[in-house]
């Protein structure tokens, strides 16, 4: 039954959730919320990395565009909550569109290259306009929790609310669409882009939807988390940012939204871990750099040995030993002599 | 007109920079096809060892020399490591494409927290070997400086070197042959896993040249999370992708362009432009002619 109606699935992962957080203290609770945020990042990746092949370094970027759009509808006209959320989106879209027009044209290190650039220079672009606020940045207030939850209900739990209502809303949509026309267009293109386009999808017009659609789910992720630090600013979006997505996804495995809670909750556990060691051993040089050694070795690690993520490893496994249920889309087209396939 | 000298100079000064960086990372391309991330990474760590070396040598003319030697041989201990580790494991599906420049970012990571580890969060000084005051002729000083103009001098010798390596010598037609046809070169009895690694290490020894002079020519502060360093490794993959990514005269073509292009607009426009100038010149560059100035058609598929 939960296979074929997933909503259920994802209702109830919704109410142990509601469940768990009336349980937590506030920083699990607020952990919880940058979980989420986390997923719906490590998602938009996913979407783009592993369905359509194309790569980001530097998603970050479209976080902060999402965040800072946030919070200047909110400031400056302001705008309900929800409105933010939109704004934030169509913003990083509309950004993710123009960018992937020339991606879409673009292969493996030249993509990279070019969004990590965008990452690395957009804080400092930021620094130089007085509408961003410096190195401040602006403030992204969504107000109190409504009164009608009663007393005891915190501003994080509230956030926690806001934040993993969207999440999984985004991941039920973002799972439909991946198994829908456009998500097998997508992997045929990334596949084999020759077999693709013979078989009648139109490539560039695929790769530019893709790189919108992360995008404007990267802008959603970038708001929530300016929500719950309840500032937009360069520090709340750095470089580390970008990276801890990719990392994210490659723990979680590019190719299956099934993983990306190991993703997500890795990178809020990280600097936990950390600190606790630290706290062991006393010594702030390890607070410090602990958490970036942790995530770098651990994505070096993933990329070598586990390099589709776990989940994608042991449905190869399972399919090793015969009773698989996976069955990627194929196509191969055949010209006079000629034939290319997705099939590798 | 003393406008148009100083643009040409500081074009030129970060030019010779920017054009080590892109150097290594082309070196690196064609050596292993492989575009390394973490290369600014790579050259903070050795400006870090320049800076340990200047302390503890207490002469910068046998510390640079030195940390250009440990930067190659990092270098090459990486190549011989991961990316070995990662041919032998090569990945399939999706994340094959990419998985190399996920390892190169995983290195960034894992160099930047080292560095942290050693040498602490705080700012470290290296001194200017040289005078950083421009020359006076009469009443007008210009901005070349003596620290700049060795910079200069240092790295078109450098380059002169590897002009006659690549062209003249034997280990340079080996590295020549197994960028351009990898099996064919191995076929012809030429170790190509050897000259990879070996590609990897001048890579290595130009991305240190350029960390310490880079940081020397400039305010001399090194810290993990230097801004300079990103932007140099941004710098020196757009002027590498300007040049083609394959070609060496390419990357010195495109770094001259960018340089140039980037010190006119800080002198005669904002030096708030600097970045996203040089940003739209690679898209520029990326949808007009993806093959760069100097690259071959068939290149940007490879």
């Amino acid at each position: 039954m939960l296979k074929k109606h997933p909503i259920i699935t994802f209702i109830f992962f919704g109410f142990i959730l509601f469940l768990i957080s009336n349980r937590l203290d506030e920083l699990r609770v607020y952990q919880g919320a940058t979980v989420a945020v986390y997923a719906i990042g490590i998602a938009s990746l996913i979407l783009l990395i592993g369905y359509s092949g194309q790569v980001s370094l530097g998603h970050g970027a479209f976080l902060a565009i999402g965040g800072f759009a946030a919070a200047l509808a909110r400031i400056h006209y302001e705008a309900p909550v929800w409105l933010t959320f939109v704004v934030a989106v169509l913003a990083a879209a509309i950004a993710g569109a123009l960018l992937g027009l020339a991606a879409a044209r673009l292969s493996g290190p030249y993509l990279a290259g070019t969004t990590l650039a965008l990452a690395i220079g957009l804080p400092s672009i930021a620094n130089q306009f007085s509408i961003f606020g410096g190195e401040q940045g602006i403030s992204f207030d969504i107000g109190l929790p409504p009164a009608s939850l009663g007393e005891d209900f915190t501003q994080y739990k509230w956030f926690f609310w806001i934040s993993w209502t969207v999440a999984l809303i985004t991941l039920y949509w973002l799972r439909n669409i991946l198994n829908s026309r456009y998500g097998r267009g997508w992997r045929a293109v990334r596949s084999n882009d020759v077999a693709a386009e013979l078989a009648g999808i139109h490539v560039g017009r695929n790769k530019v939807l893709a790189f919108t659609i992360s995008a404007g789910l990267a802008g959603l992720a970038g708001a929530l988390l300016a929500m719950t630090i309840s500032l937009a600013s360069p520090g709340v979006f750095p470089l580390a940012l970008s990276f801890s997505l990719a990392t994210g996804a490659v723990l979680s495995g590019v190719t299956t939204l099934g993983g990306i809670m190991i993703g997500s909750v890795t990178l809020v556990a990280i600097p936990e871990i950390a600190l606790a060691i630290a706290n062991r051993y006393g010594s702030e040089t390890i607070t410090t750099n602990l958490p970036g050694l942790l995530v770098s070795a651990l994505l070096i690690l993933t990329v070598l040995f586990v390099p589709n993520g776990p989940v994608e490893q042991m449905h190869a496994k399972r399919a090793k030993r015969g009773h698989s249920s996976h069955s990627p889309v194929e196509i191969s087209v055949r010209v006079g002599s000629k034939t290319w396939s997705t099939k590798k | 007109m003393k406008q148009f000298l100083d643009m040409v100079l500081i074009g030129i000064s970060a030019a010779s920079i920017y054009s080590l960086m892109a150097i290594s990372m082309v070196l690196v391309w064609r050596s292993t096809r492989v575009v390394n991330f973490a290369q600014a990474g790579m050259a903070l760590l050795s400006a870090y060892i320049g800076y340990e070396l200047v302390a503890r040598v207490g002469n910068f003319w046998i510390a640079l020399p030195l940390a250009m030697i440990l930067g190659a041989a990092f270098s090459a201990f990486i190549e011989f490591v991961l990316m070995r580790t990662l041919q032998k494991h090569s990945a399939q599906g999706a994340i094959a494409a990419i998985a190399p420049i996920i390892a190169t970012l995983g290195l960034l990571g894992l160099i930047r927290a080292g560095i942290g580890f050693i040498w602490g969060h705080a700012d470290v000084q290296i001194e200017a070997p040289l005078s950083k005051v421009g020359f006076t002729f009469g009443d007008t000083t210009i901005v070349m400086s003596p620290m700049g103009l060795f910079v200069l001098l240092f790295v078109i010798e450098l380059m002169i070197i590897v002009s006659i390596v690549f062209q003249d010598t034997n280990i340079g037609l080996a590295l020549r042959a197994s960028a351009y046809a990898p099996e064919i070169a191995q076929l012809a009895g030429i170790r190509v896993s050897g000259i990879r690694t070996l590609g990897w290490a001048i890579a290595g020894a130009a991305g240190a040249a350029a960390g310490i002079l880079q940081t020397v020519n400039g305010t001399g502060a090194l810290s993990p999370e230097s801004l300079e360093f990103s932007l140099l490794l941004v710098f020196g993959f757009i002027a590498a992708v300007v040049g083609g990514l394959e070609s060496l005269p390419g990357a010195v073509l495109g770094a001259l362009i960018l340089g140039l292009v980037l010190a006119a607009v800080q002198i005669y426009i904002s030096g708030a432009l600097v970045f996203i100038v040089a940003f739209l010149l690679l898209l520029l560059v990326l949808i007009l002619r993806p093959q760069g100035f100097l690259g071959s058609k068939a290149g940007r598929r490879a």
